[in-house]
């Protein structure tokens, strides 16, 4: 059996490793590769949306019909065709991709001419049009099943979209020799629609965040509130609100709330009100205030890495319009509460001894370095864009910071990394992935663009209500990782969103409407969870009659905030 | 030994079943074992959900539960102890009332058309059955809203 110490050196040379991998893979990469002597024939291949058309098969064909030269475009769509040293005229250039018609194209005199002389050419750039085939429909259900499964709750939500990735593997692999066009991609193509960056930015956050709620940091802040507030209620449940949400925009919204809520039912049983009164708004401050930073939500780490948007500009472009989103919600959930609230008195010295007690930070050292730590976090995730450092990268050299210096339990650590969200994130990617290549997502792209047209203001109207209505009924994250490609398209389509814009109006609608319902954020529903376990049971329609007005005023709000920094 | 087992999840339906408890104990003379049972199925679906901070943040929240029943009782001059058990609610009463030799499981009365508990109204019958015939212990359900004893 390895020691632990071994175990601990093994997990953090790992982890070092990962990071360097991924810091080198962030630098920009220009060197290009000629052979001497070698001429080509180079042409690019896009779809009927711009995008380029990747693992496309290119042939070159002779008059005969022999193939002459072979070539897979590439990740630009472009692809380059070594020319033998003899070959006939009347070529012709054979394009071939899954989910697309094929695509002959006939090379003209004059550049047959120049490849014979020994000349490099580039022809015209090339369309595909896609087909919609049997895989297309299998890929659609596939994610429709996924998306009801989770909803649903009758499957794990890991096992929901492990499910989908391995239906899509199984009519690929097995149903192909039965049927071609049932075909959706194989395992390598899969693996491209896998964003890492996601995946090691959340690993290396949950990291962080299981050294962290050791500390005791939570109940401290909970009980904290309480003292600052007096036992004044329209004290207590701002500061609560506030503390929540802060806590949520640096870790992540179900670890606050999983942290948050127990402390808070204590507190409210003390005062004698429904800690729903209290864990509502909090639950709702979270999604929102969630939104400022790029780490403070699954759908902001999402949109992220998706539009190559930093940490500073979430900050710099959503945090003022979140903060009056926070208010209105705060003087919302004031007003509703109030008769609740102002019925509170004060807690027996038995119970006011036992918050107290709870109240205490358990790990004080560990809480400073997890400060330092932290702070240097901020730092480069701040700077991180000017340096080409990821996101991913920072989180990563945090985790490993806060393992060398504070040296846990590395058992605990390995347990805290909750590996089924990891496999949930890959398995939806592969899900996504599938309705991404059959042509879905361009389906959608293309008539969301023909509907809001060149209209900027009509665009960022569609999409900050569509997600923020969409994510009251499914689950946010697979939503908006299948909504990203279409807002790629808009942004490279409609005049002035270039600016990103839409990309932020998809975070804002995301997360803020995942306060319309119970399931609309995974907090909501741990918060409703623990509060079932203490006495207190909040029914759909119960958290829907609160939840969806505060959905109306925090993304009107927030509409009218992205209107003033990025139309007006 | 025997005892009053009351199990309680703490919220205003757990509220009449302690009341009743403490009058059952002030006329039976026996102590009180309130229950609060640790129950994590509902993270069973939750992403980055850390089941061992959980189980031990539900613990501090069962004790603090726990001691308003018992501070309640304590008012009264009735002698309580609180009891946390962790697993499946059912069978976690059962477990207690053959540890202390209970002579009474109070629990509160499931109400129409309420969810979320662990009984139901059709379940009682069968729940209170086998708890008696595992553990001699009598079972009485409380009405959640009025208190009024429903003896099976």
């Amino acid at each position: 059996m390895m020691r632990k110490n071994q175990k601990n050196n093994i997990l953090i040379a790992i982890l070092i490793g990962v990071s360097f991998l991924l810091i080198l893979s962030s630098q920009p990469v220009d060197a290009e590769e000629f052979l001497p002597n070698q001429n080509f024939l180079i042409g690019k291949v896009a779809d009927n949306q711009g995008s380029p058309v990747i693992d496309a098969d290119v042939t070159l064909l002779d008059q005969g019909g022999n193939s002459i030269s072979e070539a897979l475009t590439q990740s630009n769509g472009i692809f380059t065709l070594p020319m033998p040293n003899v070959f006939s005229n009347d070529l012709t250039v054979k394009i071939e991709r899954h989910h697309f018609e094929e695509l002959l194209v006939v090379v003209d005199n004059s550049d047959q001419q120049l490849l014979q002389a020994g000349n490099t050419v580039s022809i015209e750039d090339q369309v595909m049009v896609r087909v919609i085939n049997i895989g297309f429909w299998v890929a659609t259900g596939i994610f429709i099943v996924v998306l009801a499964l989770i909803a649903t709750g009758k499957l794990h939500t890991t096992l929901s979209a492990l499910i989908g990735a391995s239906l899509i593997y199984l009519v690929s692999y097995i149903g192909r020799p039965f049927l071609e066009d049932i075909y959706i991609f194989n395992f390598e193509r899969s693996l491209q629609y896998i964003d890492w960056n996601v995946i090691f930015l959340v690993m290396g956050m949950m990291i962080v965040i299981a050294i962290v709620e050791h500390t005791g940091i939570f109940q401290w802040m909970a009980f904290f509130a309480y003292r600052t507030s007096r036992g004044k209620m329209w004290l207590l449940l701002p500061i609560l609100m506030l503390f929540t949400g802060i806590a949520s925009a640096f870790l992540d919204n179900v670890t606050t709330m999983l942290l948050m809520t127990p402390m808070t039912v204590q507190i409210a049983i003390a005062l004698g009100i429904s800690p729903l009164a209290l864990l509502i708004p909090e639950v709702m401050a979270s999604n929102v205030i969630g939104v400022s930073t790029l780490v403070g939500t699954p759908t902001n780490i999402l949109i992220g890495s998706f539009g190559n948007i930093s940490f500073n500009d979430f900050l710099s472009n959503l945090t003022p319009g979140v903060l009056v989103s926070f208010i209105g919600l705060t003087i919302y959930s004031w007003f509703i509460y109030r008769n609740n609230l102002k019925k509170a008195h004060k807690p027996t010295p038995v119970l006011m001894e036992k918050l107290a007690e709870r109240g205490k930070i358990t790990q004080p050292e560990n809480l400073k370095k997890v400060g330092w730590v932290g702070l240097g976090m901020i730092v480069l995730f701040v700077i991180g864009e000017s340096i080409h450092l990821l996101p991913a990268v920072t989180a990563l050299m945090g985790a490993t910071a806060l393992l060398v210096w504070i040296k846990p339990n590395i058992e605990e650590m390995i347990e805290a990394v909750d590996w089924t969200t990891l496999v949930f994130f890959m398995s939806l990617f592969i899900v996504v992935g599938g309705i991404q290549e059959v042509g879905l997502i361009s389906f959608i792209a293309e008539n969301i663009g023909n509907f809001v047209g060149d209209s900027l203001v009509l665009s960022m109207l569609a999409v900050i209500w569509v997600s923020a209505f969409l994510s009251m009924a499914i689950a946010n994250i697979p939503f908006t990782a299948a909504m990203l490609p279409v807002i790629g398209y808009l942004t490279a389509t409609v005049p002035g969103a270039e600016s990103k814009v839409l990309f932020f109006c998809l975070s804002v609608g995301a997360a803020m409407g995942g306060n319309g319902t119970l399931i609309g954020a995974s907090a909501n529903m741990v918060m409703a969870g623990i509060a079932e376990a203490a006495g207190y049971k909040i029914s759909y329609a119960d958290f829907f009659k609160k939840g969806f007005p505060a959905v109306l005023i925090t993304v009107s709000i927030g509409t009218v905030w992205l209107f003033i920094k990025f139309v007006l | 030994m025997a005892g009053i087992v009351c199990a309680i999840r703490g919220g205003p339906y757990s509220r009449p079943t302690i009341e009743k408890s403490i009058s059952l104990s002030i006329e039976k003379g026996q102590k009180i074992f309130f229950l609060y049972i640790v129950n994590l199925e509902f993270l069973s679906n939750a992403l980055h959900a850390n089941i061992q901070i959980m189980e031990e943040e539900l613990r501090e929240m069962g004790e603090f539960i726990l001691l308003l029943a018992t501070e309640s009782a304590k008012a009264k001059n009735v002698t309580a102890e609180g009891v946390i058990r962790k697993g499946k609610v059912i069978e976690e009463i059962v477990a207690q009332c053959k540890e202390v030799d209970a002579d009474y499981i109070l629990l509160g009365k499931p109400q129409m058309g309420q969810s979320g508990n662990v009984l139901n109204i059709g379940t009682m019958d069968a729940f209170a059955d086998r708890i008696e015939e595992a553990s001699g212990a009598k079972v009485v359900y409380v009405e959640g809203n009025d208190a009024e004893e429903s003896k099976k």
